[in-house]
């Protein structure tokens, strides 16, 4: 027999797992998987360009450390979802155009287009998250503006995809994958054969997503650290903690005659590093958890912020601006809020792990801050201002 | 029902354009990567995959060995998806120490073969399974 090769009509793909049963399944998990995704990115775009109405707790110190872990191992699920959930409605890129149908025509392109939106948007963030992590950048945009842009176009396209395949999914989603029978047939029929392989697809798409996850956790969850051979990161490092940034890439000089600078509105102080390391000390076991989702845990021993502003007589309980003897790149400031520059666990660290801080983790002083992206935790910290 | 749609459809059609309005200045350094997604995806992953499907479903006849050996091939390329930017690194972040701290072809290498080795015993015991209870059937005839 032989075929001419011609465009595939969706009726053309008569494997199970092109069942509406199978794509509306996957389509939840999917949009839970997104949904998780968006959640905990946008948490983390307000902390670090936090609108005036929000707050974030400073309990528990872990707190960033698993909302932006979930964010990245929801992320690196959602590819082998998205890959199943496109194989399993592959068929429908070959639907015909209702060429004659004005109106209907008109649908068609909207869904068409919101589904390609939605497409392009889905590839682009996990694609470039991925990269992200990993510290590469092989493009021309800017990182973090994009993928927050394209987080919106993702969420937005999900849910008109939602508004137009709602009925369809709500039919699939209430019919039971497993056909029950009355009376159990003597030979599997066809329909059997179909329901068990739709459900081997489903439980594939499932398992290789919790591979993924397995063999990445290890980033952020310490017992899966040795058991993950994808994760970027581990928690080793110069003293214990990986380095995003090194003294020598910030460019920093620590002058001979540092000292802190403590500014407030009516008043100034500065300490040397002996005046610091006079004062009272305290330790605290906190995180660095960065933004691309690796995390580990130090102990910092150093002077809490607070306890610094109230002997210098600054008042309290405002936001304080951090800044690093760091002249130019992103992270060269941060502004604490409120509540973390109250909080006595909100440290000026002097140590890590009882040795002095390395030049690369931020020597002389640095801040460490409970629940918070590691980007804001300022190295070669020069001045503390009290805002008003 | 109704309602709820109508609500979907004005919040999501307000924030896909609230990101198109974001996006718009670095419209034209991304939009290779928005566009590179699906077109390779429809015209060379998917169809590789049905073919490879065909195949496989020609050369393995014996459902549950097909389905488990799909099932590895879908978690390898997967695991292989996700070790690409760590396997090929264009040199542009400043060196950080403690960051690609670990073999990662010789990780990737080891994952593979645990998952293959995995989905061999799972595949031999089933076999062992099925001939026993065939054996236990024709002796009870």
């Amino acid at each position: 027999m032989i075929r001419r090769p011609r465009v595939p009509a969706p009726e053309d793909f008569t494997a199970p797992s092109h069942s509406p049963l199978v794509t509306a399944r996957l389509g939840l998990w999917l949009g839970v998987a997104f949904g998780l995704c968006f959640g905990t990115g946008l948490l983390s775009h307000y902390i670090q360009h936090p609108p005036g109405w929000f707050t974030w707790p400073t309990r528990p110190v872990n707190l960033y450390r698993v909302t932006q872990g979930v964010h990245v191992l929801s992320g690196v699920a959602a590819i082998p979802l998205l890959l199943a959930k496109l194989w399993s409605v592959y068929p429908r890129l070959f639907v015909r155009p209702p060429l004659r149908q004005p109106i209907r025509l008109s649908a068609h392109a909207l869904e068409r287009i919101s589904v390609l939106v939605l497409v392009c948007a889905a590839f682009f963030e996990l694609v470039t998250g991925l990269f992200n992590v990993a510290q590469s950048y092989p493009w021309g945009f800017f990182f973090p503006t994009a993928h927050y842009a394209v987080a919106w176009l993702v969420v937005g396209a999900m849910l008109l995809h939602v508004a137009v395949k709602l009925p369809v999914a709500r039919a699939a989603l209430s019919t039971p994958l497993r056909r029950r029978r009355a009376v159990p047939a003597a030979t599997p029929g066809p329909d059997d054969r179909d329901s068990s392989e739709r459900r081997a697809f489903l439980r594939t798409s499932a398992g290789v997503a919790g591979i993924a996850v397995l063999a990445t956790a290890g980033v952020t969850v310490p017992w899966l650290r040795r058991v993950s051979p994808l994760a970027w990161r581990s928690a080793s490092g110069p003293q214990g903690v990986p380095i995003n940034r090194t003294a020598a890439a910030a460019r920093i000089a620590v002058p001979a005659d540092w000292r802190l600078e403590i500014v407030w509105p009516g008043g100034r102080d500065s300490l040397s590093l002996a005046d610091l390391a006079a004062l009272p000390q305290r330790t605290a076991e906190l995180p660095i958890a960065c933004v691309e989702g690796w995390s580990a845990s130090a102990h910092w021993t150093g002077v809490p912020v607070v306890a610094l502003l109230r002997r210098a007589g600054a008042p309290t309980g405002r936001p304080v601006r951090v800044t690093s003897l760091e002249t130019d790149g992103l992270y060269a400031a941060s502004t604490l809020p409120a509540a973390h520059a109250r909080d006595p666990l909100t440290l000026l660290a002097l140590r890590i792990n009882g040795e002095q801080l390395s030049p690369d983790h931020g020597y002389p002083c640095r801040l460490i801050a409970p629940s918070r992206p590691g980007v804001l935790q300022t190295k070669w910290v020069a001045r503390l201002e009290v805002l008003r | 029902m109704r309602t709820v749609r109508l609500l979907l459809f004005v919040v999501g059609a307000a924030a896909t354009a609230y990101g198109g309005w974001l996006l718009l200045p670095q419209l034209g350094t991304a939009l290779p990567w928005l566009i590179g997604g699906p077109v390779l995806h429809d015209v060379l992953v998917a169809p590789l995959v049905g073919l490879v499907g065909l195949a496989l479903g020609r050369l393995v006849t014996n459902r549950l060995r097909l389905a488990w050996i799909a099932a590895g091939l879908t978690a390898s390329a997967t695991l292989l998806l996700i070790a690409v930017p760590l396997l090929w690194r264009p040199p542009s972040a400043p060196p950080n120490p403690g960051l690609p701290d670990r073999d990662y072809p010789l990780g990737l290498a080891v994952g593979l073969a645990v998952l293959w080795a995995a989905i061999v015993i799972v595949l031999v015991v089933a076999t062992i399974v099925d001939r026993r209870v065939a054996h236990r059937r024709a002796d009870r005839r």
